[in-house]
């Protein structure tokens, strides 16, 4: 709550710094327009009373117009018409993730410190290692370029669902693979590391007695127990992803909120990187509180014994 | 006692398995060839990048335009006309050139100096500052931890290249800013571990000791605790190096970084466009191989250091 | 080795069985060969403190050691096919069950009870999930689970530590197994709940003809619920009864050490119970000689350096040179007190006067 409130007092400031600066940028022939737009922006108005309503208009939703000679459209339209674009990648990067990161995950810590795991391990931290742009670039390379297994280019009219080059299911492939592979290598490692300790436990010695096959062993018992901190990570993971989502949008050119923010810095259109940072932050912050609900709420054992208590410590 | 019988008999099964493991984990208390291999390669990237102007490299500006012999198909005479580049790895240029005919193990060494430059002042600053911060709220507690803590908090919410990006904006490109702004942001993991590891370390006998002795906080806080806690922190400080030359990278490779230069991230970027990719593709790889063998031997660096001090501490890591 | 005559009932046949870990120090050798005989029906009980083998001993019959730095030697036969060595999987949840001793931690915490009760039913006996829930339900009733229908979708932590318990049991029932390896199946309980539980394991062997095992370090369990008793120590078969005979006939000094440590009703009050002083043995290098030498009231020089092989008298065999109860026994005490240590430097001070 108190991050909230310092959030939005970071606004105050910024957006006065913003006005003047705008100002400046306009060519001086269009003094009369600054004019015109500092009065209906309130720009002239107070400091407080200028944040006051921006603050008022922000969350009914408003995020005022943009900072443009040519009247661009508000940008609530903006991001109404980018964010699921955005959230589209987002997701289908996670689903990658989960998918690589699991079987990586499981297999390594079934067989820890064979030469398996010490290849799968090497391979994350590679991964690991490559930042999301170069990722991009080698995937797009080996994927598209060589291979032509994927189209090269997204558009954002065609139709989602369909296996062809021309269908945005297909195009998003790519960059979610992009953005999903650093998420898997971070799960993957985490996933390991609780796995391997579920692994030592004496249930799983129980279920192996019972007959159980080792396959369903893995997946079903030990995966179970060991999830936990992955959902928390995952949760908290989204608000990176806005991160790395920028860098994919801009490099396979994806209308998202990524790339939107790209475009606004380079027109210095404030509005909108304000109004974008701040969705994004606030975006960031409900999910670093439902992640923490989340955890607490998920695992019976946390929700009862003293151990549990002492584990949620070490992760936040 | 039941309890600790029970414990006792498990143990006597996972002895098998722990003590085993033990074993393995004895063997990995030396930091490893593959260690010393990484320090080798940053030393001399470094090296490099530092020394570039009087290295007998290529301007990294010039270009190199390569001539050969064609028929004129008009005046029918051998001519001396220019090749297209990019030019492939050859003798002249190690790692080929770039579609402008600019050698580009020179640009790859020049584009080094910022990136790296960028890396050590962020994590000088981060280090300093995140580290003396988190040293005091650990050892003073009390409102003054509160205090920063809380900070820290506050700046562990944000994803980090979004606020980048916005104060890069405000502001203007500079090594400065960048570094600064990169280096504000490393202060919260490094300044959390530091107070962590202070809080640990201060419930310690041998400071019960020195406090009993009459040492000043001055001084138990220089001589006992921070020599235990600066292993742990260089351990971070590496991946901090290793993730704000990635930052670097992506800022370059979005056109956002330090004006005018060209880092690792804009040369990946401008090998990136699908015709040369397909013609010539060491153009973006050749910086992209550094850029990961650089990043990789500081994480690397940093994973043997925790196994061999033992310090795992939990830190967020991203782009 | 085995006294038992090998009969064609014997369900588990083990001769000079091994299990050895490697680790960093060495080989641990926690099983250092392990000869017993069960016959169909019966019950054996392993009596021996932690670190005597007789888990890592049970685990590698089950074969449920970790395989990587474990090392199996000797035979195991179970139905006549020998199994030392190879794969179990085959038996797991058809014939061959097994009780934990925690069953907080043996149960997955985060799957409901009654489904892991149903596991091998579904998977080994066919059964639809409807099927195997009826079943459950029937088994929670026998083994005495109150409300059945709702413990069916509880989660371990919310049950009792007997109720825990019981459902193991249920789930090694459900399995309708030959035989049944029980591990301290009551260690981690009450008293009260002790009796209950192994009256029912008892009870419900008679009704199924199932043969046990039962792991304990309690004496007094083993003589009123085993057909034999098997004593271990450092890894090695120290003495091997029929029940009836361990406590009248006890032979070997660990043996009665164990007794003495036992409280009993009948003992006046403040009785001190006696504890065995020292330590388990290193299991990367145990001791020349008798494993027990080092604590054992009575050790002499050959003690030390020998091993005693096992001296068989009909169905009871035990390894030592200075058997209880005989005058070279007594003679050894003698000589010990009146040095004031054992052979081994063992102290010995007159309040360990035994008998």
């Amino acid at each position: 709550m108190v991050t909230f409130g310092s959030m939005s007092f970071l606004g105050d400031p910024l957006f006065n710094i913003l006005g003047p600066i705008a100002g400046d940028t306009e060519s001086p022939e269009s003094l009369k327009i600054i004019e015109a737009a500092k009065a209906e922006y309130h720009l002239d108005k107070s400091v407080p009373e200028q944040w006051g309503r921006w603050a008022w208009d922000f969350v009914r939703g408003d995020f005022g117009v943009q900072f443009s000679t040519t009247g661009q459209p508000p940008v609530s339209d903006l991001i109404k018409e980018r964010l699921p674009r955005t959230l589209e990648l987002m997701f289908i990067a996670q689903l990658f993730a989960l998918g690589l990161a699991i079987p990586w995950a499981v297999t390594s810590a079934a067989r820890a410190n064979s030469r398996i795991d010490k290849g799968l391990t090497m391979t994350s931290f590679a991964a690991i290692s490559l930042p999301s742009f170069a990722t991009a670039v080698l995937l797009y390379y080996v994927f598209s370029v060589k291979l032509d297994w994927l189209p090269d280019t997204y558009n954002a009219i065609d139709p989602f669902w369909g296996f062809s080059h021309d269908h945005r299911l297909i195009q998003l492939i790519l960059p979610a693979l992009t953005l999903g592979i650093g998420a898997a290598a971070q799960y993957a490692r985490l996933l390991r590391t609780d796995m391997i300790t579920t692994l030592r436990e004496d249930f799983i010695l129980m279920a192996k007695s019972k007959g159980v096959p080792r396959k369903r062993v893995l997946y079903i018992h030990a995966l179970r127990s060991s999830l936990f901190s992955l959902i928390t990570l995952l949760a908290i993971n989204v608000g990176f992803m806005i991160g790395g989502s920028i860098v994919v949008e801009s490099f396979f050119r994806i209308p998202g909120i990524g790339l939107a923010i790209i475009e606004a810095v380079l027109r210095d259109d404030f509005p909108v990187v304000l109004a974008i940072v701040m969705l994004v932050s606030c975006g960031f912050m409900v999910l670093n509180y439902l992640a923490d609900i989340l955890y607490s709420v998920l695992d019976p054992r946390i929700r009862n014994t003293e151990q549990g208590q002492q584990k949620k410590v070490t992760i936040l | 006692m039941s309890v600790n019988k029970d414990e006792i008999l498990r143990n006597e099964v996972n002895e098998s398995s722990e003590v085993a493991e033990a074993g393995a984990e004895a063997a990995k208390k030396t930091l490893g060839f593959g260690f010393w291999l990484c320090a080798v390669w940053l030393f001399v990237i470094s090296m490099f990048a530092i020394l570039a102007p009087v290295l007998p490299l290529k301007d990294p500006g010039e270009n190199f335009v390569q001539y050969e012999e064609q028929e004129n198909p008009l005046t029918k005479k051998l001519e001396e006309q220019p090749t297209i580049p990019p030019y492939s790895p050859s003798s002249e240029h190690w790692f080929g050139t770039d579609q402008d005919a600019r050698d580009i193990f020179s640009r790859t060494i020049y584009g080094a100096r910022i990136s790296l430059a960028v890396g050590g002042l962020t994590t000088l600053f981060g280090l300093l500052i995140g580290g003396s911060l988190g040293m005091l709220a650990g050892f003073l507690k009390g409102w003054i931890d509160k205090l920063v803590s809380g900070l820290f908090l506050l700046s562990l919410s944000f994803p980090g290249l979004v606020l980048t990006i916005l104060i890069i904006t405000i502001l203007d490109r500079s090594l400065l800013t960048i570094s600064l702004t990169f280096g504000i942001l490393s202060i919260a993991p490094i300044g959390r571990l530091a107070r962590a590891q202070t809080l640990t370390f201060s419930e310690r006998e041998f400071v019960t000791a020195a406090t009993t002795l009459g040492a000043k906080r001055s001084r138990i806080l220089l001589r006992e605790l921070f020599p235990n806690v600066l292993i742990p922190m260089i351990t971070l400080a590496m991946v901090v190096v290793a993730i704000s030359i990635v930052g670097e990278g992506t800022l370059a490779f979005l056109g956002l970084s330090v004006q005018g230069s060209s880092t690792w991230g804009k040369l990946i970027l401008l090998g990136a466009d699908i015709s040369t990719l397909q013609t010539s593709p060491w153009v973006s790889f050749i910086p992209m191989s550094f850029l990961f063998l650089t990043v990789a031997a500081f994480n690397f660096m940093s994973d043997r250091l925790q196994d061999v001090f033992d310090t795992r501490s939990i830190y967020v890591t991203h782009d | 080795m085995s006294p038992m005559t090998k009969t064609d009932s014997a369900i588990l046949e083990v001769e000079n069985y091994k299990v050895g870990f490697r680790t960093e120090r060495g080989l641990a050798k926690a099983v250092n060969g392990v000869s017993f005989s069960l016959e169909k029906g019966k019950t054996i009980a392993i009596v021996g403190e932690s670190g005597s083998g007789k888990t890592v001993l049970n685990r590698g019959l089950m074969g449920l050691l970790t395989d990587s730095n474990t090392i199996e030697e000797g035979s195991a036969k179970f139905m006549g096919e020998e199994i030392a060595g190879l794969s179990r999987q085959r038996f797991w949840g058809t014939n061959i069950a097994m009780i934990f001793q925690d069953p907080m931690s043996s149960l997955n915490p985060v799957m409901k009870v009654g489904k892991q009760v149903a596991e091998p039913l579904v998977l080994h006996q066919g059964l639809t999930k409807k099927e195997s829930k009826k079943e459950v339900i029937n088994l929670f009733k026998l083994v005495g689970i109150p409300d059945p229908e709702k413990r069916f979708s509880e989660y371990p932590h919310q049950l009792s530590g007997g109720m825990r318990q019981r459902v193991m049991i249920s789930i090694a029932l459900a399995i309708k197994p030959d035989l049944l390896i029980a591990d301290e199946p009551t260690t981690a309980l009450d008293v009260t709940v002790q009796k209950y539980i192994l009256d029912l394991l008892q009870e419900l062997q008679d009704e199924r003809k199932m043969s046990v095992v039962l792991i304990t370090h309690d004496l007094g369990v083993a003589r009123g619920r085993a057909d034999e008793i098997l004593v271990m120590y450092g890894g090695k078969v120290m003495e091997h009864a029929p029940s009836e005979k361990i406590f009248t006939e006890m032979s070997h000094p660990y043996t009665e050490a164990l007794t003495a440590a036992i409280p009993r009703l009948k003992d006046p009050k403040h009785t001190r119970l006696i504890p065995i002083p020292g330590s388990p043995p290193d299991l990367v290098h145990p001791p020349v000689g008798c494993k027990f030498a080092p604590r054992c009231v009575y050790a002499q020089e050959n003690c030390i350096n020998e091993e005693p092989a096992a001296t068989v008298k009909g169905r009871h065999s035990y390894s030592c040179f200075y058997p209880v109860g005989t005058e070279k026994n007594k003679d050894a005490y003698q000589k010990n007190a009146a040095q004031g240590h054992t052979a081994a430097g063992l102290k010995i001070s007159r309040r360990r006067v035994l008998k």
